[in-house]
């Protein structure tokens, strides 16, 4: 079901990830440009956190019209990444020559990388939550 | 220059948390956004504006220790607010004061990265 987005907590979640793209995006960029070769693992977990980022905008949008699945998906992914990448980054801390994005769950970034797809599935949750007919149309 | 950075770039963080309180307060009472909420964030452009050419002056005092980054931190800080209030142009419902919020937050941290990195 398409319908046009309406005001909303996803305009809020949109400009956070918009600003997460610029932010991690701009940070991978310049490492990989600079001194890829002081910590190359962690600036491509930083590339891979900002295309993160730009999938969740898209996939917010996307919820936002009326078609959810890609969001439901996405979101998950996002945050599998920050508890991995934190997880490794606290228990393996010698495989990241320097921080990434999503280092101890993006402490850097006052934790808002571990908050932001838990908000984004809350949101979810609220405005579109699953029906029996999703579930037998993913499945299909 | 460099001296005057510093108080303009604090300047530009204690309006900034300003302009984020009246924003988040807005939206707490699921106010429909004020013109005056729009007027506020623009003068904190005009401020963030003042801090990036400060910043672009200071550089003839000395080269910062991470040139790329702190001229990447001058770019953002006069993008985000017209970014933000052009995603908005159209919608003043109490979310979008959410959107002026997040802008002005995030305006203030950059200016401190400017200062951290300068």
């Amino acid at each position: 079901m398409k319908s046009e987005p309406r005001s909303g907590p996803h305009l809020v979640l949109l400009a956070v990830y918009a600003l997460f793209v610029l932010a991690a995006g701009a940070r991978s960029l310049v490492q990989i440009a600079t001194r890829f070769s002081d910590a190359p693992l962690a600036y491509v977990l930083s590339l891979l956190a900002a295309l993160t980022y730009a999938a969740g905008w898209f996939a917010i949008r996307r919820a936002a019209h009326g078609r959810p699945a890609f969001a439901r998906g996405m979101l998950w992914v996002e945050l599998g990444g920050v508890m991995v990448v934190g997880t490794l980054s606290l228990v393996k801390p010698d495989w990241f020559s320097d921080a990434t994005v999503w280092s101890d769950y993006g402490q850097g970034y006052g934790w808002v990388p571990a908050i932001l797809p838990i908000a984004g599935l809350f949101w979810l949750h609220r405005t579109h939550p699953r029906t029996r007919m999703d579930t037998e149309s993913e499945r299909a | 220059m460099s001296g005057a950075l510093v108080p303009i770039a604090w300047i530009v963080v204690a309006y900034s948390l300003l302009v984020t309180v009246a924003a988040a307060v807005g939206l707490f009472l699921r106010a429909p956004r004020p013109r005056w909420l729009d007027q506020l964030a623009w003068m904190l452009e005009v401020l963030a504006f003042v801090l990036a050419v400060g910043a672009l002056a200071a550089l003839s005092d000395g080269r910062p220790h991470e040139l790329s980054t702190h001229l990447g931190y001058v770019a953002a800080v006069v993008v985000i607010v017209p970014i933000a209030m052009l995603s908005v142009r159209d919608d003043r419902g109490p979310w979008s004061s959410g959107v002026v919020a997040v802008a002005a937050l995030a305006t203030g941290v950059v200016a401190v990265r400017i200062m951290m990195t300068r």
